[in-house]
C-alpha cells in the first residue's frame, strides 16, 4: 500500500495564472527509493512544497495513508513525518549545526536525554564533527550547510523523507556517502524516500524516477488571445 | 520548554537588537520612575503632612454672599451686613455637638477704655514699631474682622477671654510667654487677667496689682481685673499692619479667661441703656459690645470634610460658612509639591506615549526582519502559537529586564533629581507670591527682604508667605516598582499585539520561496 498518492494533482501560481504541475497521478511506498527528475522550473521544488504540506493543491488532491494531505494538521505532520531537505537548506542562521539538529527535534516532541548524542551521530554520519558541529551555520561552507540539512531532516525519524537536490553542493565522494544514507534508510529501514535531483548518478540508484514535464506553455496561451 | 531556551538564545545570539530595545526601555524607565517617584512623594507628603495635621476650623459670616444676596434683590447693603448675625456661644455650642468634633473652644473679644490710673501704650509715639500681625495673636478675630460693628475702632484696649489654653496659640508655640506671674484660671470667672510687658512697664504695674477698665460707650462704668502675670510677646514683626487705633496695639490686648469677661459683659448688659435711634430705627445700647470666635478641633481632614455637611445637616444657614486657615495653608504649602506631581504625570504620559510608539515601531522592524526565521521555523513544523510565544517571550524578557535596571538606575537618581525640580518650582512659587502680596506694614522695605519660606512660618504674613514643602524624600517604593512594572507589561503587551499579527500573517512557503 502507498504512504502518499497523487489523485490528479495540478498546482499553479498566482491563482491560476502560473500552471505548474498539472494531473499527475504518482505513487510512493515504503522501503522505496523515488528520484523525481524534470528541467529547472518544471515544479519540482513545488511538488515537494505540496508532498510537505507547505503548498495546498489547487486541484486534484494528495493521500496521506487514507488522509487527504490539506486536510490533517500540517504541523503535526511536518513535524513528526515528513522529513524535508530544503533546496536552500533553511537552516537558523543564529544557532549552530547541532542546535538546529536539536530544535527540529524539539518541535517533533523528540524525548529523552539521548537527543543530543543522536544528533551528533547523526551529523557524524554526514561528516559534520568535532569544531564544525559547533559552529554557526552561517559560517559554514554550502556543502556542510546542505549536510546539516540533511541531519536536522532524518533527526526525529520521519517515516517520508523529502530532499531537494540534496546533492548539488556535493563533491562525487560525499555525493555517495549521502546516496547510500538515502538508499540505506529506504531500504534497510523501511522509509519512504523521495529525492529531487538533475544527477543521473542519484536518479540511477533510485528504484523508481518520475520525470516531471515543463507545461509552462499551456499557461502562456492564454495572455495571447 | 524549549520555545523559551529557543528565546534565550535568541537574545543572546543577537544582541545587536536587544541593547537598542533595552535603550529605549530604560530610558523609559528612567524617566519613569523619577516621574513616578516624585508623584509617590508628592502623594505620600500630602498624607502624611495631613495626618500630622491638627486642622482647627471656624463658622463665620459668609459676607461676600450676603453682600450678593442683597445686591440681587437690590436692598441694603449696609443693613443687609448689620443683619448678618455672629453666631452665639450657644449655637457655636450646638454645632460642636457634631460627631465629627474633636474640641471646641471659643473665645471672646470686647473692646474697653482705661479706667483711672491706667494709660495704654501710646502707639503713634512709639517709633519702634511694635506692630505686628494681627492675624496672629491670640484669640483674634479673622482677616476683615476689624470692620465689624466698629469694634477695631473701639477703645484702648482689647480684652479677650479664652474657654482653653489650647486657643491661645501664640503661647503654645512660644511666640508669646509668660515672664512674671502665672496665667490666669481658664476655668474661674475671677477678674484675673494677664498684661503685656510693654503696658506694665509704662503704668508701673507689678503681679498682683489692678486694673481699672472703663466701658468706651459709658464711661462711668467700670470694670477692676487683677494682674495675674505679665506676657512678652517675641514674634517677629517684621510684616506687620497700620495701627489706626491703639486697641490694635498688641501691647493693649488684655487676656482673661471667657468665663471672666463673659461675667463682667453680662453686668454691663444688665445696667445698659437702650435708645432708638429715630432715622434708622435700629437700637443703640450701652452695653459693652462682645465678639466671638469659636474654633473647632478636627482629628483629621476627612473629619473637617464631614463637619462641613453635619452643619448643613444640622440647620447651619448658607450665609455662613466654615473655614480652616489650617488646611488651606497646609494646601498652600503643598502647591509647588502639587504642580511638580502634575508634570510628572504629564511627562509620564507623554514618556510612555513617544517611547512606547518608537519600542512598537522597532519591534515591527524586528519581526519582519525575522521574518525568514517564522518561515523556517513554521516550515520545520513548529506551530504559529509556539513561534508567536517564543518572539513574545524574548520581547518580555528583553523589556523586563530594561526594566528593572532602568528603574534602578532612576531610583538612585530620583531623589536629587526631584529635589532640584521641586527647589525650582518652589523658587518660582515664590516670585508670584512676592509679586502679587505685600502692603501695609510692608511699605518702605527693600525688596527682596522677605523672610525666606523656612523661617517664614509662624511671624509671616499669613496666607501670603506660604511655608512651602521644599524637599521630599522621593523614593522608587514597591508602588512606584509596580506602576514601572505596569508599565513594562504594557508596553510588552503592546509590542508582542503587533509581533502577533505579522507572525500569524505570514505564510511559510512565502517567506521561504521569496527568499534571495
Ligand atoms: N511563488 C511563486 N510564484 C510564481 N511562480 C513561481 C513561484 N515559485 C515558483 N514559481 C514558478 O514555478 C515554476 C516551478 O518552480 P519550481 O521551483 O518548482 O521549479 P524546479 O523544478 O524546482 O526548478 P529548479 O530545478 O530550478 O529548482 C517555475 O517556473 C517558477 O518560476
Ligand atoms: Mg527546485
Amino acid at each position: 500500500m502507498s504512504i502518499l498518492k497523487l489523485e490528479n494533482l495540478g498546482y499553479s501560481y498566482d491563482s491560476g495564472k502560473t500552471p505548474v504541475l498539472e494531473n499527475l497521478n504518482y505513487e510512493f511506498e515504503n522501503g522505496k527509493l523515488y528520484a523525481v527528475t524534470g528541467r529547472s522550473g518544471a515544479g519540482k521544488t513545488t511538488l515537494l512544497s505540496l508532498l510537505s504540506g507547505l503548498a495546498t493543491a489547487t486541484s486534484g488532491r494528495i493521500m496521506y495513508l487514507d488522509c487527504d494531505v490539506s486536510k490533517i494538521d500540517r504541523y503535526r505532520y511536518r513535524s513528526r513525518s515528513v522529513g524535508v531537505v530544503f533546496q536552500n537548506f533553511n537552516l537558523l542562521p543564529h544557532l549552530n549545526a547541532v542546535e538546529n539538529v536539536l530544535l527540529s527535534m524539539d518541535i517533533a516532541g523528540v524525548k529523552g536525554g539521548m537527543k543530543k548524542a543522536k544528533a551528533l551521530e547523526l551529523l557524524a554520519k554526514v561528516d559534520i564533527t568535532g569544531p564544525l558541529a559547533k559552529r554557526r551555520v552561517l559560517k559554514l561552507s554550502g556543502g556542510e550547510q546542505q549536510r546539516v540539512a540533511i541531519a536536522r531532516a532524518l533527526s526525529f525519524d520521519p517515516q517520508i523523507l523529502l530532499a531537494d537536490e540534496p546533492t548539488g553542493n556535493l563533491d562525487l565522494d560525499t555525493q555517495d556517502q549521502v546516496i547510500s544514507i538515502f538508499s540505506n534508510l529506504a531500504h534497510a529501514e523501511n522509509k519512504c524516500v523521495i529525492i529531487v535531483t538533475h544527477s543521473p548518478q542519484v536518479a540511477q540508484s533510485a528504484d523508481v524516477v518520475y520525470q516531471l514535464k515543463t507545461i509552462r506553455s499551456a499557461g502562456k496561451q492564454p495572455a495571447k488571445t | 520548554m524549549y520555545v523559551f531556551k529557543n528565546a534565550w538564545k535568541s537574545i543572546t545570539r543577537s544582541p545587536g537588537r536587544n541593547i537598542i530595545i533595552g535603550v529605549i526601555v530604560m530610558a523609559i524607565a528612567v524617566s519613569g520612575s523619577i516621574a513616578l517617584s516624585i508623584r509617590r512623594a508628592a502623594s505620600k507628603a500630602e498624607q502624611e503632612g495631613l495626618e500630622a495635621l491638627n486642622i482647627t476650623a471656624q463658622i463665620t459670616v459668609d459676607r461676600q454672599k450676603m453682600m450678593q444676596a442683597a445686591r440681587e434683590q437690590g436692598g441694603d447693603m449696609r443693613e443687609a451686613l448689620q443683619g448678618a448675625q455672629e453666631l452665639s456661644i450657644e449655637q457655636l455650642q450646638t454645632y460642636a455637638e457634631a460627631e465629627s468634633v474633636e474640641d471646641f473652644y471659643y473665645s471672646v473679644n470686647s473692646s474697653f477704655d482705661a479706667g483711672t490710673g491706667l494709660s495704654p501704650v501710646d502707639t503713634s509715639s512709639e517709633e519702634d514699631d511694635s506692630s505686628d500681625t494681627q492675624p496672629d495673636m491670640p484669640g483674634s478675630m479673622p482677616p476683615g474682622g476689624d470692620m465689624r460693628g466698629g469694634m477695631g475702632e473701639q477703645g484702648d484696649f482689647r480684652v479677650t477671654g479664652f474657654s482653653s489654653y489650647d486657643d491661645m496659640t501664640d503661647f503654645a508655640n512660644s511666640t508669646a510667654e509668660i515672664t512674671g506671674g502665672e496665667v490666669f484660671d481658664i476655668d474661674s470667672a475671677d477678674a484675673d487677667c494677664i498684661v503685656s510687658e510693654e503696658l506694665a512697664q509704662l503704668n508701673g504695674l507689678e503681679v498682683g496689682d489692678t486694673i481699672e477698665l472703663a466701658n468706651p460707650n459709658a464711661s462711668d462704668e467700670t470694670y477692676t481685673f487683677t494682674i495675674c502675670g505679665i506676657y512678652s510677646y517675641t514674634g517677629s514683626d517684621t510684616s506687620g499692619q497700620m495701627i489706626f487705633s491703639a486697641s490694635q496695639d498688641p501691647a493693649n490686648r488684655i487676656y482673661t479667661s471667657s468665663a471672666a469677661l463673659l461675667a463682667v459683659i453680662g453686668q454691663s448688659e444688665s445696667v445698659a441703656q437702650t435708645s432708638t435711634d429715630e432715622e434708622t430705627g435700629l437700637t443703640k445700647t450701652t452695653a459693652l459690645r462682645k465678639s466671638v470666635s469659636g474654633t473647632y478641633v478636627f482629628a483629621d481632614a476627612a473629619s473637617y470634610e464631614t463637619f462641613q455637611t453635619q452643619v448643613t445637616a444640622m440647620g447651619l444657614p448658607d450665609t455662613y460658612r466654615v473655614t480652616s486657615s489650617d488646611l488651606t495653608q497646609y494646601e498652600d504649602s503643598l502647591a509647588p509639591l502639587k504642580k511638580l506631581s502634575m508634570f510628572a504625570s504629564y511627562f509620564v504620559l507623554i514618556v510612555l506615549l513617544i517611547g512606547g510608539t518608537i519600542l512598537v515601531a522597532f519591534n515591527i522592524y524586528n519581526i519582519r526582519e525575522r521574518k525568514y526565521e517564522v518561515g523556517v521555523l513554521t516550515a520545520v513544523g513548529m506551530k504559529k502559537r509556539k513561534v508567536a510565544l517564543q518572539f513574545v517571550s524574548e520581547i518580555f524578557l528583553v523589556t523586563l529586564a530594561s526594566i528593572i535596571i532602568g528603574t534602578a538606575a532612576g531610583a538612585a537618581s530620583s531623589v536629587p533629581v526631584a529635589n532640584k525640580l521641586l527647589a525650582a518650582q518652589v523658587t518660582s512659587a515664590q516670585e508670584d507670591t512676592s509679586n502679587t502680596g505685600d502692603f501695609g506694614g510692608r511699605l518702605g522695605m527693600p525688596a527682596g527682604d522677605q523672610s525666606p519660606p523656612d523661617q517664614g512660618g509662624p511671624g509671616g504674613f499669613r496666607g501670603r508667605v506660604v511655608d512651602y514643602v521644599s524637599s521630599v524624600n522621593a523614593s522608587a517604593d514597591m508602588v512606584v516598582v509596580a506602576e514601572l512594572m505596569g508599565i513594562g507589561v504594557l508596553l510588552t503587551i503592546l509590542s508582542s499585539l503587533a509581533a502577533l499579527v505579522f507572525i500569524l500573517r505570514y505564510e511559510p512557503l512565502k517567506i521561504l520561496s521569496n527568499r534571495t
